[in-house]
Order: C-alpha cells, then structure tokens, then sequence
C-alpha cells in the first residue's frame, strides 16, 4: 500500500493502515480494562446500539444486492420508459412499486439511489424510497397483527398503507423535476474513478461484487453513525414523558411523529410500538407509522450522505406538513 | 457502465498489450471491512449470542446476514486485483475504521440485557390481539406476555380477572423503584418483537418478598398466586428463588 501512495495526495500508507488496526485493537483492550458495562446507561446505549446494526445491517447489504443487480443487469435508460406514462401516473406507479420490495427503510436507500443513476426519473426515486418501508406487504402485516383485536385494526391498516402512499407521492412531487446530479451525492467509491475502456470488459460478476461492496460501504457508515444517535436517544428517553400530551388534539399527533423520529424503529416492528402507546388515538398512532419510516435519525444520516444539501430538510418538511393535514382530517372524521 | 473498467488514470489508456494485474488498496480494505462484520454475524450465529439482540422472529437475519456478508467479502476479495489499484484516502481509511468499531464493541463487551435502568423508559407491551392469538388467557398456562396484553383491553382484564387466585411461575428481572417497599419487587421481561430497541416491558407486582435478598437485575423466578387488580397485576409469592438468565432472555410476541 505504501508503495502505491504518494504521501503529498492525502493517501493511506500502510502506517495508516496499522494505525487504524491498532486503534481497533487499543479499543477493544480498553474495553475489557475499563469495563464500561459498569454504568447501566452505557451497558444499555451498548445493548440497543448494538442492536440497531445487527438488525439493520443485513437490510443494508440486501438493499446493496438489489442495487448491484439494477446497476449490472438493468439496461441504461430501461427505467427511462416510467417516463412515458402520464406524469399524473408516474409518482402513484412509482409508490405502489414499493409493495414489491419487502425491505426496511435503511435497504430502500441504496436501491433507490441506483435507479436514480439508472435512469428512473429522481422524483419516482425517491417516491418509491419514501413508500417501500410504508406499504411493503410485511410491513402491511405486522401492523395488522399487531392492532388485531381492536376496533381501529382497519383504520390502521389501511390508513397506513394510503397515508404512506400519499405522503411518499407528496414528497416526490416537492423534489420536482430536479435531474439526478441535482439529487445525488457522488458516492466518493465510485466518483473517485474515470471510466476508461481497458482491454476485455470486466466480466458481470465482478462488477457485481464490486458495486455492491460500494453501495454498502457507503450506506454503511451512515447507518453506524444513524443508529449511535438513534441508541442514545433510546437510552434516556422516558416513553411517559411522550404520553403526557396525549390528550393534546394537534400535539399528540406532533409528539408521537417527534418520537418515531427519535426511536429509528424497523418499519416491520413499528406497529407494536405504536400499539402500546394506548393513551394515544388512532390519528397520533398512524401518523408514528406513517412519519417514522420515512425520516427517522438513522434515515437523516443515510439522506445526508446519499443526497444533496436541501433534500433532507425538503422531505422533512413535506412528509411532516402532508402527514399532520392527513391524520388532523381522519382526527376529525373519526371523532 | 458495460465493458468499462473502474480505474484512476494520469496515464492514457494502453489497450495493445495485456496490462498487468495488481492489488488494489481500496477494494482490499473494504474486503476487509465486509470480512469483520461478516465474522460479527458468524461469532453471534456460533455462540447463541444473537438472542441477546434480536427476537426470535428476526434471528434469521444473523445467518443470512453471514452468508452474505462472506460472500461479498470474498467477491470483492476476487475483484481487488485490477489493471488501476484505486488508493485509500487517509480519512476514508480511519471512515473504514469506525465502521468497524461496532464489531469490536459486540465481541469484546461480555453478554448482557436490557435491566432496571431501561424498565422506567419503556412502554407496557401492548397487544391484544398477539396474546389472544398465542393462547386463550381465559385458559391454558398464563405467561407473561398474556397478563401484559390482558390489562390494555376491557375483554383482556376480564379474562384475566377470572383467573385470580390461579398459580403462576414467572421468570424475569428484578426491578425496584424509589417508593418500592422492602418486601416486594417488580418482576419485569422485555418484549422484543423484532431488535432489542423495540423492547417494550411486561410487569407485575411481586408481594410477599423477603426483604433484603434480590437486587436490581437479579433474575428470579417467582411462583405464587396471580390477582389481577384492575390494570395492576399483583403475584403473591410463595416462592422466589435466583435463576440464571435464560438462553433467550427476551420474550416474542
């Protein structure tokens, strides 16, 4: 590695490279010194952050195949023929895509970054991302499962999947029409190189491998940083503190889309969380479900290190904006 | 993208001559990274010590999730030597690092749960219809996810209001709050439906307790008669004796 690294260029040397091991190292020492686990909050920020990544990691790498196999076997511009349908159809086919990708919010990132690149039109991109974790057919069923029994069981249900829907076409619609270099972030694995015709094509395989490596490397990261906060939140947040504006008509509904935020749950889990909040009505509870998967702190990571300045305050904006107007009007619908 | 091959050039492109092969730093590095986590997911799939993170529900993720992690490491392994090695920045190897602090942090701590600490942040477990589903609470063995889901419905509490003056045995953690008296202790588990940070607490008063012999975060296994009590759930102990933790410490809805 040294051999290849010109110092002046800002490049790793194989000193780099013992330096990053042996910090690993000294930190794995110190932890069996010091142990930390002592103090109950760091053995719990150690647990649940722990936790998040294991849970979540794999959806990461899912969502990174996904994404390898769009990029290696999906013709440039196929995703283009979205664009001839009727523009009022695009965002709407675009979030009904989403029932067919069973995945969590953290793997529809990746994937929804490739078909931007691939050519899908960066609002659909993102309309799709939005609406995937909502109204994916697992999501669609632990929510079911876990509000069997009650009255609201088909308030929620179905409201989650429309509401989802909504909000995810809403949020596609205000990014507009803006091109996929105004959206993206150049991901620095794959910006860093030129594309230079070189002998043989390299064989599929190893694109493959190579763009999925890339994908997770870089959403990786995002999600370590995504799910400390996420972990700390989760340590010292007191759940009675949320339920003691639940008598309040607007607030309860902000509160508990606050909450989703700050919890960073799985998408497929969600629901019985949102179910134990009893205190709270069906509108609170469906916008936790429908807010949460779409802007959560370990989703603002992976936004911010997927998409250009703006897009996270953009999304966050729209999706709170259109999921408070929708779950306010069911509020007053329902009593 | 086809037919095209990743590389940093200065140098215009020679395609006359077979060009030679050599290790690419990048690639090797990531290799590396996907390598740990994939060891990560084999250690916890090895030594069991995925229940202390996922419900049994989402424990298939560990074993896939090792599969694939090892498959793409070794694939990007058999990509790393290529005509143009990509460098590492300086900064994106200690990135690299930090995602691998997590790996250490999971091997090097020793096991542990979800105790006391988290048992006044956490929301009751919450679902009528997964204990209904699971098993009748009007008959059968009463566990505690049953008594937990039967005290936030009307048809729950009455079901579970009939049993009163049954025998139950309850394994869980010790929880004691400030105002807590001597000779009780609540007996608490956490409900995981798919990772440890959705946990969600199922709870009941323990009375009739030695004062003075568990602590905080002692697993107890407690025997002694149930008596619902509108939404409070109140055991009275004839038995409380210290067990180990058990091998899945968490309960699935």
């Amino acid at each position: 590695m040294e051999r290849l690294a010109a110092p002046r260029t800002g490049n790793a040397t194989m000193r780099t490279a013992v330096a990053v091991v042996g910090s690993l190292a000294a930190f794995a020492l110190l932890l069996q010194v010091a142990e930390p686990q002592r103090f109950a909050w760091v053995q719990t920020f150690f647990i649940i952050f722990g936790s998040l990544l294991v849970q979540a990691l794999p959806f990461v790498l899912i969502g990174a195949f996904a994404s390898a196999l769009i990029e290696v076997f999906v013709p440039i511009g196929a995703l283009e023929r979205l664009a001839d349908l009727p523009r009022p159809l695009q965002l709407p086919a675009a979030a009904l895509a989403g029932v067919a990708m069973p995945i969590c919010e953290c793997g529809s990132v990746p994937v929804a970054r490739r078909l931007a690149t691939k050519g899908l039109l960066p609002s659909a991109a993102v309309t799709f991302m939005l609406a995937a974790p909502v109204v994916n057919p697992v999501v669609i069923a632990s929510t079911f499962v876990a509000y069997r029994g009650r009255e609201a069981m088909w308030t929620m249900v179905a409201g989650r999947f429309l509401l989802g829907m909504l909000v995810a076409v809403v949020v596609g619609w205000t990014v507009g029409a803006v091109s996929k270099d105004g959206l993206l972030k150049p991901n620095p694995e794959e910006d860093r190189a030129h594309l230079v015709e070189l002998g043989r094509p390299e064989p599929r395989w190893r694109r493959f491998f190579l763009h999925m490596g890339n994908d997770f490397l870089f959403m990786g990261r995002y999600l370590v940083l995504g799910a400390t906060f996420a972990a700390l939140v989760q340590t010292f947040l007191p759940a009675s503190w949320i339920a003691e504006v639940a008598a309040l008509p607007v607030i309860s509904i902000v509160a508990m889309m606050l909450l989703a935020s700050l919890l960073s749950l799985c998408s497929e889990s969600d629901a019985f969380i949102a179910a134990s909040f009893v205190q709270f009505g069906p509108s609170p509870q469906l916008a936790f479900l429908v807010f949460g998967p779409m802007v959560d702190l370990k989703l603002g990571a992976l936004y911010a290190g997927t998409f250009r300045r703006g897009f996270l305050r953009t999304v966050v904006v729209a999706a709170f904006a259109t999921t408070l107007v929708a779950t306010l009007w069911l509020q007053v619908v329902t009593g | 993208m086809s037919g095209a091959v990743a590389t940093q050039t200065s140098a215009p492109a020679r395609t006359d001559e077979a060009p030679r092969k050599r290790w690419s730093p990048n690639r090797l590095a990531g290799a590396a990274v996907l390598g740990a986590w994939a060891i990560l997911f084999w250690w916890l799939l090895l030594t069991g010590r995925e229940n202390l993170y996922l419900s049994t529900r989402t424990q298939w993720v560990v074993p896939v999730g090792a599969t694939l992690l090892t498959l793409a490491a070794i694939g990007r392994l058999t990509t790393a030597r290529t005509i143009e090695p990509e460098p590492v920045r300086r900064g994106e190897a200690w990135i690299m690092g930090a995602v691998v602090v997590p790996v250490v942090l999971v091997m090097a701590l020793p096991p542990a749960t979800l105790g006391q600490f988290s048992a006044g942040k956490r929301s009751g477990f919450a679902s009528a219809g997964v204990a209904t589903s699971a098993g009748d609470i009007s008959s059968g063995e009463l566990t505690l996810i049953d008594v937990a889901a039967g005290q936030t419905s009307p048809e729950g509490e009455r079901a579970l209001a009939a049993r009163a003056g049954e025998q139950v045995v309850f394994v869980g953690v010790v929880t004691r709050y400030d105002d807590t008296p001597a000779d009780e202790l609540f007996l608490t588990r956490y409900v995981v439906t798919c990772c440890v940070a959705d946990a969600t607490i199922a709870q009941v008063r323990v009375v009739n307790v030695t004062p003075g012999t568990f602590e905080p975060n002692d697993w107890v296994e407690v025997t002694g008669a149930i008596y619902p009590i509108g939404r409070e759930v109140i055991v009275n102990a004839t038995q409380v004796v210290g067990v180990d933790r058990p091998e899945r410490p968490y309960l699935t809805p």
